[in-house]
């Protein structure tokens, strides 16, 4: 196996009034090609920080984040837009459905960024859908789905493009114990069958044991834990 | 809690949430005022030419013209005639023991005028010694009157405001002939001050018009006096002539001239209006839907739906009560007494100044609390009809 | 899905809010197009039938005062001019003065056909029939039309200005034609009749017209011209002042008032009011968008992306709004000008310039009042954007 992800002596600051706080003072990682790990740890211990640097949706302060074995800390703006459209998916904890558009709808979005012709696309998101096993609500929108359907369109919309990486920032943290675990079988199943690389951030030990790994996160450095 | 104790703290509650949507709400004041101040902009223009025109005319003065002439610019009357008019009934006889009559003259000369720098008609008005008196507005108010038989002009106050080169001790060419201003005569609130006045007898040799006048003005010793003296003009066979109050013959001027531009500020306001209602609209269930939870909350603790809708209803009445006093303002400070002229019934340009009046802003006023009142009314009924609790998931 | 799928679904997000600023945009253009328009059609109504080619020789004091007839032959006699006739203002009406006056003058009209061969219409046969008939008189179709005149008839048409010897005022004159304008659109709201005809029945101001018309060899000699012309009649009891016809009818239009600057202002504060209304209400729309732009930005959509499909939205509720007003305004007037009492302006239709101006304006506004939000939406945070709850 070789690494997906490498994180080199990372630092990530932020302004709080005058004084800067640092969440991350060298901050290092691999995660391999294929792996599923979950990310625990204390609330303000800088997760989501770290799934935001992971994504490029926020930048660090110093340090190297390598991506299949390519910068990325150095890109700019347009080049990490164009990086996550290609290679990261999102799942967030309240789902970010756009609420104007049908669950297909929603999925197809990522699309737009693809020179995909329409065929191919309807094809990609009915694909998509029936992985998640929604396709009798293609055409629902999203305030007429329960949050574990809307969770699952959201994974569908992550997955669409067939990105490498999925990042989930606490998927289940607004649903019930039996909805959580479909959603969290159904990530394991596309770890194993389609080999995406997950990274999970999840307050709950439950969740984290669908993970190949679980990695501690405290005062801005990790200690891996054995599930 | 009373319905009245419920209704009011809920209105606190919503002018107290204004500045949390502070720039929609501005919006809406300003577009309202705006609806206020175009209306009342064309309605105060209305307003201060029709005052100018109906305070021109006296009621003890008759007007003669003759049979079939609506303007003194078309008429005619020969000497004889004006003669003739000084011994009818009712007239009154001035300090000299004769008859106060006066023959005048109405010409049109080109002067240019200030505000488009283009030629524009000027009243030239040939009058007799008796131009003053048939006009009791009228005084000199710098320089002097100018001397019988000789090129000299006075000119009105709103016609030296209006057009270039009038100035006292000037001269101004009229074709191959020059005249003198040597004075100026104010007649605050009427046509005469859009005039230049000329001895008559000096206006009838330049213009070639033998004796003959145009009109005539007559004092009447009462506005009673006024129909013997009209069926003297009308029958008299050497008269057969028009004889009218002063007053009257202004008042059918303004009557005629008003029009047009309070046909034209009526539609253009309503127009405008309906645009402003449609953004108060937007604004006010803006208010009501940011206000959502807080209303449910109010009327799951029991408060009712009318004090809900009440709270919408003076919100928006208050805005648009903003709104209206800031277009009264803007037309105040911005138009009101400003100099403005147009071409009159004379077919030559009418100073007047813009005019604010109680009734044309009670009008203005009007349209902008119906717009506050419309545009409460569906909003609150919306508030009215907010569930209790489902606002609360939302 | 296309990006403006995607516009075109988040403008209808909350359908009464769109429907309520195409409506205050709607009703700025109707503003915006019905009084452009009447601006426009009153600017070409005093210049219909005016040309730059022909001078108007008019006395110098105002043009309501006369000039001697024997003028038209000095001025015949000027290096350059090559036609000259003259008109005298009537102060026509028929009837009733305050409801039936039209524009009437008394000509010449064998030199007058001449020079105004192409805006006064007339057959070949018309034309011969009115220089023949002393008491002639053509008058234009929308007044035939009105009044249900035919030619051959014989009509009274009373001045107020001129007097019989008898004291009356009217004239009988007998119809020998009816015109039409250059164009379909031009106001015919006219006649003219043979000034010969009321010099000698007249009592007041024998011997006198009221302006001269003249035609140049060149449009290039106009200034030459005119200036020979009022050399030629300097320190005489009747002066005069010389200018060409389009000039002449735009002095004449702006003493009623500066209609340009009363649009002008009318339309600004309509604009300034809506400019508000929609800017204010765009932004806080896109405030409660804010996460939604967060989450496009973390899929990838590109800040200028999302700004060009944020001023997208803007442009398709401005257009909408305008191209509504236009096209209704353009209806109204088209409406109106079929009516006989906006006769007198000529075409009311919507010129293509005021349609064109307009949609630019819709363009302009919408890029305006997208400017802040779509200013928002590029600068934002996709950190902080997601933050927002
Ligand atoms: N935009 C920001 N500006 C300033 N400080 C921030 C910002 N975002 C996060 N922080 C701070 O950084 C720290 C880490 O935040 P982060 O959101 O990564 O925590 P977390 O581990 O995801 O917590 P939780 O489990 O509650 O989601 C916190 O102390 C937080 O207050
Ligand atoms: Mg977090």
């Amino acid at each position: 196996m070789s690494a997906l992800i490498q994180l080199n002596n990372v630092t990530k600051n932020y302004r709080r009034g005058k004084e800067g706080i640092a969440i991350f003072d060298g901050l290092n990682l691999t995660i391999e090609k294929g792996d599923f790990v979950a990310i625990m740890g204390p609330s303000g211990s800088g997760k989501t920080t770290l799934l935001n640097l992971l994504g490029g949706t926020d930048r660090c302060d110093g340090g190297q984040i390598i991506f299949d074995g390519e910068r990325i800390d150095g890109y700019s703006e347009g080049q990490l837009a164009a990086w996550r459209a290609r290679s990261v998916g999102f799942i967030f904890q309240f789902y970010n459905l756009m609420p104007v558009l049908t669950a297909a709808q929603n999925v197809e979005l990522p699309l737009m960024l693809t020179k995909l012709p329409a065929r191919k696309r309807r094809d990609n998101v009915e694909t998509a859908l029936k992985i998640v096993e929604l396709s009798d609500r293609a055409k629902h929108k999203p305030k007429e789905l329960s949050g574990g359907q809307q969770q699952r369109v959201a994974i569908a919309r992550a997955i669409v493009s067939d990105p490498k990486l999925l990042l989930a920032d606490e998927p289940t943290g607004d649903l019930d114990r039996n909805t959580a675990n479909d959603i969290l079988r159904t990530l394991q199943q596309l770890n194993r069958e389609l080999g995406k690389t997950i990274i999970m951030v999840t307050h709950d030990p439950e969740a984290a044991r669908f993970a190949n790994r679980t990695l501690h996160l405290d005062k801005g450095t990790f200690a891996e834990v054995t599930a | 809690m009373s319905l009245m104790s419920q209704t009011r703290s809920v209105i606190a509650m919503n002018v107290r949430s204004i500045p949390q949507r502070l720039w929609m709400s501005v919006a809406t004041v300003v577009s309202i005022a705006l609806v206020v101040a175009v209306l009342l902009g064309f309605l105060s223009l209305a307003n201060g030419f029709n005052q100018t025109l109906k305070g021109s005319g006296a009621p003890d003065v008759a007007i003669v013209l003759r049979e079939g002439s609506e303007a003194e610019l078309n008429s005619t009357l020969s000497r004889e005639q004006v003669d003739l008019l000084g011994r009818g009934p009712g007239v009154k006889v001035g300090a000299d023991g004769r008859p106060i009559v006066s023959g005048e003259l109405f010409l049109v000369v080109d002067g240019i005028k200030k505000s488009s720098r283009t030629k524009a008609n000027m009243p030239l008005r040939g009058v007799g010694a008796n131009g003053l008196l048939v006009r009791k507005q009228a005084k000199i108010s710098q320089g002097r009157m100018f001397a019988p038989g000789s090129n000299e002009i006075v000119v009105g106050a709103g016609l030296l405001r209006e057009f270039e080169g009038f100035e006292l001790g000037k001269s101004v060419r009229f074709g191959a002939q020059t005249w003198r201003v040597v004075g100026v005569f104010e007649a605050p609130g009427t046509v005469f001050e859009s005039e230049l006045w000329a001895d008559a007898p000096v206006v009838q040799s330049l213009f070639k018009r033998g004796t003959s006048f145009q009109t005539a003005r007559v004092v009447l010793t009462s506005p009673g006096a006024l129909p013997a003296f009209e069926a003297y003009a009308k029958s008299e066979p050497r008269l057969q002539l028009k004889a009218q109050s002063e007053l009257d013959y202004y008042a059918a001027q303004a009557e005629r001239s008003g029009l047009l531009i309070r046909y034209f500020g009526w539609p253009l306001g309503i127009i405008m209006a309906i645009g402003a209602l449609a953004g108060a609209l937007n604004t006010m269930y803006a208010s009501v839907s940011s206000r959502a939870a807080e209303i449910a909350t109010l009327r799951v603790i029991g408060f009712s739906g009318f004090s809900a809708f009440m709270g919408t209803m003076v919100e928006a009445m208050v805005l648009s009560a903003i709104g209206a006093l800031l277009g009264v303002a803007i037309c105040a400070l911005g138009f009101n007494g400003l100099s403005a002229s147009t071409l009159g019934a004379g077919f030559t340009q009418v100073a007047f100044r813009v005019q604010i009046g109680p009734e044309i802003i009670g009008q203005a006023v009007t349209l902008a609390l119906l717009i506050g009142l419309v545009g409460g009314i569906f909003p609150g009924w919306r508030a009215a009809r907010q569930k209790p609790l489902l606002a609360l998931a939302a | 899905m296309t990006d403006f799928d995607l516009v075109r679904k988040n403008l209808f997000r909350k359908p009464l809010r769109t429907i309520l600023l195409t409506v205050s945009i709607f009703m700025a253009f109707l503003i915006f197009g019905m009084l452009t328009s009447l601006n426009v059609a009153l600017n070409r109504a005093s210049e219909s039938g005016s040309s730059a080619e022909r001078l108007v020789v008019s006395n110098k004091i105002n043009f309501t005062q006369p000039l001697p007839i024997a003028y038209v032959n000095r001025i015949a006699a000027i290096p350059g001019v090559t036609g000259v006739t003259h008109s005298s203002w009537f102060g026509a009406f028929y009837q009733d003065q305050r409801n039936s006056r039209f524009v009437g003058f008394a000509v010449d009209p064998a030199t007058y056909m001449t020079l105004y061969a192409n805006d006064i219409r007339l057959t070949d046969a018309e034309r011969k029939a009115f220089i023949a008939e002393r008491t002639g008189v053509i008058v234009g179709k929308s007044i035939a039309d009105q009044y249900g005149w035919k030619v051959g008839q014989t009509v009274p048409i009373s001045s107020n200005i001129y007097v019989k010897p008898d004291g009356r005022r009217s004239w009988d004159m007998k119809i020998t034609g009816i015109f039409t304008g250059a164009k379909p659109t031009d106001s015919t709201a006219a006649l003219y009749f043979h000034y010969d005809y009321l010099n000698e029945t007249n009592t007041f101001g024998r011997d006198q017209i009221g302006n001269v018309a003249v035609r140049t060899a060149s449009s290039d000699l106009n200034t030459q011209v005119a200036k020979a012309i009022d050399a030629a009649f300097a320190n005489s009891p009747y002066e005069t002042s010389t200018v060409d016809e389009k000039t002449f009818a735009q002095a004449f239009l702006k003493q009623a008032g500066d209609l340009n600057f009363i649009v002008t202002m009318v339309v600004a504060a309509a604009f300034a009011a809506i400019l508000m209304i929609v800017s204010t209400t765009l932004v806080s729309a896109m405030r409660e968008r804010t996460k939604e732009i967060g989450v496009m930005k973390t899929l990838g959509f590109s800040s200028p992306r999302v700004l060009r499909m944020v001023l997208g939205e803007a442009l398709l509720l401005s257009t909408m709004g305008a191209v509504l007003g236009l096209a209704v305004s353009a209806f109204i007037l088209a409406g109106l000008s079929k009516s006989p009492a906006a006769s007198t302006f000529g075409d009311l239709s919507m010129a293509p310039i005021v349609a064109l101006s307009g949609l630019l304006l819709a363009i302009t506004l919408g890029l305006v009042t997208g400017a802040i939000p779509a200013a928002s939406a590029l600068r934002m945070s996709i950190v902080d954007a997601l933050n927002r709850r």
